[in-house]
């Protein structure tokens, strides 16, 4: 990294985490802190190592390094706290920063990162988890990476009693445009983990338009959130010249829709790509957003409780709460639970890192939802419906996990 | 100095997990939430996080044989740095010793280690019907440890007092480790001197409070929250002032500034009309729906009588939540405004506060400053925040003249300089001015006495 670039890179740090005073309102929201009680783990002691680090109090060592990486950037701290610090954003600058001060080489990320990179590859390791499905050796990936999928067949089975049907064929008012040239967005962890759910998705959209599918490039989220910037700026170039004709492009992934709707911040000051990549941006909608605008019944109303858990990158990065809600509550009898909003522990590729915290956070995700006394648990995000998966595995079948395109 | 024998003696008694020693551990707790700068770092040489008295005692008897300093923390959400270990010495997070213990519906009292959350004491108490009133602003994250050694205050303090009228009786450790129990359940005591008193706002220089006996009372039943804008500072305040000289008592009356506002503004959706320079927020409550119109019918009557603008009255619980969320959220959005934030707590008998509320517009004017101008209307406690620049010199030079004025304006009009946060670091240098040499001197003895060996806070309260 030039020294200019780094200069501007830890000055925009500072100006994020200066904003904190330290007060500690989000002590008691933050899951990583609820699990792991040590004021390095919590938002105030992220933020105000930043700001050490900015003023050369600390060094950048591997140290700092991992209490930076030790974040699920969730912004449940960003959500509660009285100024908005953009803990999250500071957070991925500063491994970034990091990573280039302390020559980390970061190799993990670095492949996963380049598996991504290419649509053929994240092909072949769609087609791979889907032979380990079909043979049952899927339970032999460690981590719950190849996760048994329930699908809406099963769904469908399991609520086959006294369901209340609902009329026949979905009802659309199209406040968009009908001529509207509809994309739909495949993300990768759609693509390589849950086939089913995807393929739901598109059954849906395809009632409701004529869905134009292109190859699309990853979403770019893990290579930002782990200080590859530069590859998360080409896969958006990329993904921004796919979709140039496209009027909107849907989501079922609330990480990729999330990071997609925000791709214009980081072109900004850009004179080539920031007004491609804001009109981009403008685009994007979540499936739920989607179907909530142009007025869609779900397929079939069923008998059975259903509850359901906030991804952080819809609930916090997209503002969208009600829609999944009230589509699930034209689905069946919906049940909220208590603290559906705080991440599950999944956080991209954070479970893997640190399995036992995110086994922790998991664990009173699971309590919540057995709690509801639901036996389906519904989301809109495939990291999260990994978590929802093995939660739905420990608690012994009370529950399975779906995502929502799947149940509605 | 901590060497590796002591170190180890440490961790032999609270366990290896809880201690921490690492470089960038320790710095995470050498500062709070005060405006002392982080550099130079006040870092402890090693963070331990007992979890019961017995160790909390065999570690004081260790740091008291070896003259090792002692700095006791919560939460750190402290204003004065009362938390910060100036010292170094051993940085004591009480935040691992945080069950409520018992709660007895009889006697109306609840048992606590210092580590418990004040909203989840809050919570605990009123799922039973019971009320423990003291609210800090802080009080979803701060600690009934800290609450009691800084004798916390909030906005409830106007009708039902601050921490200290809760407490009932203390377990405290001190300085050599001797396990000290005073004060108990029954009401009315006079054995002896009032210990526990002695270490209610004592900052942790006299002993480190283990275990709390705090005093409940009947939860009301109603409760009601309102929004009452007005057109300058001075007809909030003189609502408040004739609203509890004709006996109507709010259970919070808490008056914010257009710069407060204008800074709540820019975080969170507010109507605000060019004309709005006050927010009142007052919270009632009663025995039911009748008691509670009555009051907010009086209420509209007298902010009307002083020209009130807009009047809200919160319609559910979330609607209220999002009124108290302004408040209290005043701080930290005034300390995001400028590069440094200077915030004081001064305390002034409640009929001088329309008074002290004009000196302090004036003394923002006298010296070119930003002084915001929010707090607890209804108790005389406010919080005059100067926004500056202390790399200026020249405007910190003007920011020190301003506080020297803030704090001889407040005791002049019988008030002192801190009503809730506490002296700490931050208002060290005013102490003699408030309570006389006398007073200092007599706080100096009881510190001798209780803490020859200096190890307990070193560095507080006074130079």
């Amino acid at each position: 990294m030039h020294p200019c670039e780094e200069n501007k890179l830890l000055q925009g740090v500072k100006d994020k985490v200066s904003q904190c005073d330290r007060c500690g309102a989000c002590l008691p929201v933050c899951p990583l802190f609820g699990v792991r009680d040590l004021e390095l783990a919590s938002a105030r002691g992220k933020n105000t190592l930043g700001r050490a680090l900015a003023e050369g109090i600390i060094e950048p060592t591997r140290e700092a390094l991992k209490a930076v990486d030790f974040c699920l950037l969730c912004r449940a701290c960003v959500d509660n706290c009285p100024v908005q610090v953009k803990t999250d954003e500071a957070m991925v600058d500063l491994r970034r920063l990091l990573i280039e001060k302390t020559g980390a080489t970061n190799s993990k990320y670095r492949l996963v990162g380049g598996l991504l990179k290419s649509p053929r590859l994240v092909g072949i390791a769609a087609r791979a988890l889907s032979f380990l499905r079909q043979t049952g050796l899927n339970n032999l990936v460690p981590f719950g990476l190849a996760p048994d999928e329930y699908t809406r067949a099963h769904f469908l089975a399991s609520f086959a009693g006294p369901a209340v049907l609902g009329p026949p064929a979905p009802s659309i008012v199209t406040e968009i445009g009908s001529g509207a040239k509809i994309a739909y967005f495949q993300g990768c962890g759609m693509k390589m983990m849950f086939p089913q759910a995807t393929a739901e998705s598109l059954a849906i959209l395809q009632t409701t338009a004529n869905v134009w599918r292109p190859n699309n490039f990853c979403c770019g989220l893990p290579h930002l959130a782990h200080g590859l910037r530069e590859e998360f700026l080409n896969l958006a170039r990329k993904n921004i010249r796919l979709f140039e004709k496209a009027d909107l492009i849907i989501s079922d992934c609330a990480s990729c829709g999330g990071t997609l709707k925000h791709l214009a911040s980081f072109f900004q000051g850009d004179p080539l790509w920031e007004e491609q990549a804001a009109s981009f941006s403008r685009k994007v909608m979540d499936l739920t957003e989607y179907l909530t605008v142009i007025g869609y019944t779900p397929r079939k109303r069923v008998d059975g409780a259903l509850t359901y858990h906030d991804p952080c990158h819809l609930a916090r990065g997209q503002g969208i709460k009600k829609q999944p809600r009230d589509l699930l509550k034209m689905t069946g009898n919906f049940i909220e639970m208590e603290e559906a909003g705080v991440c599950c522990g999944g956080a991209g590729s954070f479970h893997l890192d640190y399995p036992d915290i995110s086994a922790l956070i998991l664990g009173k995700k699971l309590k919540n939802i057995e709690k509801t006394g639901a036996s389906l648990v519904v989301t809109g995000c495939p990291g999260c419906l990994i978590q929802l998966a093995k939660a739905a595995r420990a608690s012994g079948g009370k529950f399975q996990a779906l995502h929502i395109s799947q149940a509605i | 100095m901590i060497d590796d024998k002591i170190r180890e003696k440490i961790i032999s008694i609270v366990g290896r997990e809880n201690c921490l020693t690492s470089d960038l551990e320790r710095f995470a707790y050498s500062y709070d939430s005060s405006f002392i700068p982080l550099t130079p770092a006040n870092k402890p040489e090693l963070v331990a996080r007992p979890q019961t008295t017995e160790e909390v005692s065999r570690l004081l008897t260790v740091a008291y044989e070896n003259q090792i300093p002692v700095t006791p923390r919560g939460a750190a959400s402290g204003r004065s740095g009362g938390s910060i270990p100036l010292k170094g010495g051993i940085s004591l997070a009480l935040d691992r010793m945080s069950r409520i213990i018992e709660l007895d519906p009889m006697n109306m009292t609840v048992m606590t280690e210092p580590g418990v959350r004040t909203i989840d004491l809050y919570n605990y108490a009123a799922a039973r019907g019971l009320f423990y009133p003291p609210d800090p602003a802080s009080w979803k994250f701060s600690t009934i440890g800290g609450n009691v050694a800084e004798n916390a205050g909030g906005m409830r303090a106007v009708k039902y007092g601050v921490t200290g009228n809760y407490v009932m009786g203390l377990e405290v450790v001190l300085a050599d480790g001797t396990i000290l129990q005073t004060g108990g359940k029954a009401i009315k005591n006079v054995t002896g001197y009032d210990l526990k008193s002695l270490f209610v706002g004592s900052e942790g220089t006299l002993g480190i409070i283990t275990r709390a006996l705090l005093r409940l009372i009947p939860l009301p039943p109603r409760r009601g929250t309102l929004q009452i804008m007005f057109g300058s500072l001075d007809d909030g305040c003189a609502t408040v002032h004739q609203l509890l000289c004709s006996g109507i008592v709010p259970s919070a009356a808490e008056i914010m500034d257009r710069l407060s506002l204008d800074a709540v503004a820019r975080h969170r959706k507010m109507s605000l009309e060019a004309n709005m320079a006050a927010c009142l927020i007052i919270e009632i409550d009663g025995d039911d729906d009748s008691a509670i119109a009555a009051q907010t019918s009086k209420i509209k009557e007298q902010a009307s009588k002083n020209r009130a603008l807009a009047f809200r009255t919160a319609e559910s619980l979330a609607e209220a939540d999002e009124l108290w969320a302004i408040r209290r959220g005043v701080s930290s959005a005034l300390a995001a405004m400028a590069p440094n934030r200077i915030s004081e707590d001064i305390s002034v008998p409640r009929d001088v506060f329309p008074e002290v509320v004009r000196r302090i517009q004036a003394i923002a004017a006298n010296h070119g400053l930003s002084i915001s101008v929010y707090g607890h209307a209804g108790d005389g406690n406010l919080h005059p925040s100067i926004l500056c620049d202390m790399n200026n010199p020249q405007e910190a030079r003007r920011v020190h003249r301003a506080i020297d004025d803030l704090f001889a304006v407040a005791i002049e009009l019988g008030g002192t300089l801190s009503g809730e946060h506490g002296i700490g670091i931050t208002k060290q240098p005013y102490i003699v001015q408030a309570v006389s040499e006398a007073g200092v001197k007599t706080m100096q003895a009881i510190k001798q006495a209780l803490d020859p060996r200096g190890i307990l806070n070193p560095g507080k309260i006074w130079q």
